[in-house]
């Protein structure tokens, strides 16, 4: 029965017309992915060069208004193509497999999910054209969004609608499938921490997404219909745009880290060979992230100008969001106590990404309280904050995924020492890069600058920084490399790691129709973490 | 139910109509673009309209195939759900710079109320537009019973009074602006097109959806035992309507009243 499945053509036979017009969620998640993957390769290189332009004082590469362009790209593109689309891959391979259903609910839209990413893709494009480049950086304030040496404004605005189109698209699609498409036998509280993980920035995405939408909204009707929200002349307010705009974008982190958390708990519970230690509470941590994740928004904008009564509130709200996560990093490493653990290039890769998270976060602590946050907003301290949260942890999180499923994926096995050695160089790379930035924002660093004064404390640790993002960089070449190489690699049976979740039962690559036998059924009592324990 | 997306898709399947509707959502950004920012006017109306008709055979052909090779699967509501919880949200940015404006201006508020607006017309306006969620009720009704020809005559009755509403609002907007009550003339201005604005254009999308589903009826492709596309646009036209309320009683009286 198995050779008669195997016989079935699998995705990579597929036609030209086939992946133009496929319906079939592998398919659309290998799309999301390549997409997805091109533009972290384009965005990094952009960082490259800004890096190497703050590697010494005074301009050497770049025009200081042609770097606002690359801060621009390199912060949008990050977050929206990388940090946030790549886990749609993830989303569409995984969560139909998981939830042993034949498709998603509406494979359509699902493509048309597709193009509205593809869409948003073409107008990033745009602008690369340098009378089109935009250098609003990938928060748009105004009123400086408002002008035209900012770039074209509409742009921005619709690049922001179609990548919302596509979220919307897939929200709706997803939550449908996972709330009625289910095998008979799994319950919502019996899913994978996986799909509890996407489905939780899912449904972040959904609900966060449209504040966003409305805030670009407004400035689009502000810049070319010449309406009021943002003007004060007329009673307008600038900061109403902040509070809009980070009402979704402080979510947003938890869309990207969220995803990873569940990525770190499959693979924890798969290579040490243990159920995931208290999976309830990791289902509750999660969903509570998620929920006091729209509470604290304003903790960015703690030198805008608010009243002093929502500082404190939203400084609270924040330090709080520590204890879900402590939760969630207690419960790996009680999963890790007394597990049979192999070091394979997908635990490296978890285990690197909780260090960087926790690095991450317990700068987070600090910059959570006004007193401190105010002393160094703006500073590169919060630069290096951000980028081992958004930048390694969530990397680190999507690199483990893509290794530990590459072999269903693909049907094949990556080269272990391309990978193990890519995980080092990044490891090391990244601390040296981003800890050093994390000292320079602390000596008083500002950021956005293209420029800087000779301090030769300011210089020594720029230069540091490169020497470590030049690390970094040799490190996620590595890992395309073995990603190539890996499709050349030896054939894999079901199941290499020996996980007993659902989508480990079919044969790698899936069928075209996921499994064996439709309807899946699973049996009372079944786990996706069933290790015998 | 759980399995039943397990009908309809074959081996391979693939679908030609998401292609063009994609192309449609690619071509009107575009094309605002070209129009708004790029100061071509013409590239701008030619792209539109080539996104316009792109779309029209997109979600004609869309239709077609849904009902022709699908089977019944009685999702759309959920989704529906779904989205309607995303659209609450996007209003609330307006409302959100509506509050933020009235709170902030009280004292000078009351000067930029102007003196036409008219309270009655909006109390008109409501009336019309909860008797189309009557009437819309009343078509899904006919069409339970399979009376093709009700159902068909109940959403022509829920389409005019849309179109009605949208007509009365448009040159209520044309009299409050020529009244000097422009679009950047205060916050107040602002706000009032951008809530009853967005509102309109919620009016109009679900139009929209009411003339596919005249033309699925009247095709005879929709049957009695295949209603979810019904449930999931009237559920849409509830949601405009009870917006509109919300609307209202800001825009007009929380806005309008001394």
């Amino acid at each position: 029965m198995q050779e008669a499945v195997a016989v079935q053509t699998p995705w990579y036979r597929a036609s030209f017309k086939e992946w133009v017009l496929t319906t079939d969620h592998k398919k659309i998640a290998i799309l999301y992915a390549v997409t997805s993957l091109v533009f972290f390769a384009v965005a990094g290189l952009m960082g490259m060069v800004i890096r190497l332009e703050l590697t010494s004082p005074g301009m050497q590469y770049v025009s200081p208004d042609f770097y606002n362009y690359l801060l621009t790209g390199h912060g949008a593109v990050l977050l929206l193509w990388w940090a946030i689309a790549f886990w749609g891959a993830f989303t569409n391979f995984l969560i139909p497999l998981m939830i042993g259903a034949r498709d998603v609910a509406f494979p359509r839209l699902n493509q048309l999910s597709y193009w509205f990413f593809f869409s948003a893709s073409i107008l990033v494009l745009i602008t690369l054209i340098p009378s089109q480049n935009i250098k609003m950086m990938w928060t748009g304030y105004p009123p400086f969004s408002l002008h035209d040496g900012a770039g074209p404004t509409a742009l921005y605005v619709f690049i922001i609608w179609l990548i919302a189109g596509s979220t919307l698209g897939t929200g709706v699609n997803f939550i449908t499938t996972v709330l009625r498409m289910r095998a008979k036998g799994i319950t919502l509280g019996g899913m994978n921490l996986m799909v509890h993980g996407l489905m939780a920035s899912i449904v972040i995405q959904l609900l966060g997404v449209p504040a966003f939408v409305g805030a670009v909204t407004m400035l689009f009707l502000d810049k070319y219909i010449g309406t009021g929200f943002f003007n004060p002349a007329v009673g307008g307010d600038p900061i109403l745009y902040q509070h809009l705009f980070w009402f979704y974008s402080h979510p947003a982190v938890y869309v990207m880290i969220l995803p990873a958390f569940g990525v770190f708990s499959e693979v924890i519970s798969t290579m040490s060979r243990k159920p995931i230690f208290g999976r309830k509470s990791m289902v509750i941590a999660l969903w509570a992230i998620a929920i006091l994740g729209f509470e604290v928004w304003a903790h960015h904008m703690f030198t805008s100008g608010m009243p002093d009564w929502l500082r404190i509130v939203m400084s609270y709200t924040t330090v709080l969001i520590a204890v879900p996560t402590g939760i969630k990093i207690f419960n790996w490493a009680a999963t890790l106590h007394k597990g049979a653990i192999r070091f394979h290039t997908p635990m490296l890769f978890t285990l690197g990404g909780i260090f960087m998270f926790l690095i991450g976060g317990l700068t987070g602590i600090p910059l959570a309280l006004p007193s401190f946050d105010i002393h160094v907003h703006d500073s590169h301290f919060v630069v290096g904050h951000f980028h081992y949260v958004l930048a390694m942890a969530v990397t680190f999180g999507a690199f483990s995924g893509a290794y530990f499923w590459y072999p269903k994926v693909t049907g094949r096995m990556f080269p272990e020492g391309l990978g193990k050695a890519s995980f080092w160089l990044m490891l090391v790379g990244s601390n040296i890069f981003y800890f050093t930035q994390m000292m320079v924002g602390i000596a008083g660093m500002p950021r956005r600058y293209a420029d800087y004064p000779a301090i030769p404390e300011w210089v020594k640790l720029n230069e540091i920084q490169t020497v470590g993002a030049f690390i970094l960089a040799a490190g996620v070449l590595l890992t395309f490399v073995a990603w190539i190489r890996g499709l050349k690699g030896p054939r894999v049976e079901r199941s290499p790691w020996g996980s007993p979740s659902l989508e480990w039962t079919t044969p790698s690559p899936p069928p075209p129709q996921n499994f064996d036998k439709l309807p899946v059924e699973v049996p009372p009592g079944w786990s996706p973490y069933h290790y015998g324990r | 139910m759980a399995q039943a997306a397990a009908v309809h898709h074959g081996e391979h399947e693939t679908s030609f109509w998401p292609l063009p509707t994609g192309l449609a959502v690619l071509f009107i950004p575009i094309a605002l673009t070209a129009y708004f920012a790029w100061h071509m006017p013409l590239l701008g109306l030619v792209l539109g309209g080539v996104a316009a008709a792109l779309l029209a055979v997109g979600i004609g052909g869309w239709a077609r195939e849904f009902f022709t090779k699908g089977a019944e699967e009685g999702l759309g509501p959920i989704a529906v759900g779904a989205f309607i919880a995303s659209e609450v949200v996007i209003f609330g940015t307006m409302f959100a710079a509506f509050w933020m404006g009235r709170i902030v201006y009280a004292g000078q508020w009351s000067a930029w109320i102007p003196s036409n607006l008219n309270l009655t017309l909006a109390l008109w306006l409501t009336i019309i537009l909860w008797a189309s969620s009557a009437t819309i009720v009343l078509a899904e009704r006919a069409m339970g019973r399979n009376d093709r020809n009700a159902s068909l005559g109940w959403i022509g009755a829920t389409f005019v009074l849309g179109l009605l509403f949208v007509i009365l609002h448009m040159n209520e907007w044309a009299h409050l602006a020529a009244g000097g009550f422009k679009l950047g003339a205060n916050i107040y201005s602002t706000t009032f097109y951008a809530l009853t604005g967005v509102h309109t254009s919620h009016v109009v999308v679900g139009l929209l959806i009411q003339i596919v589903l005249f033309v699925v009826i009247a095709a005879r492709l929709m049957t009695p035992e295949r209603v979810t596309f019904f449930r999931a646009s009237s559920l849409y036209w509830h949601f405009v309507d009870i917006m509109w309320l919300m609307v209202a009683s800001n825009a007009y009286l929380v806005g309008g009243l001394r």
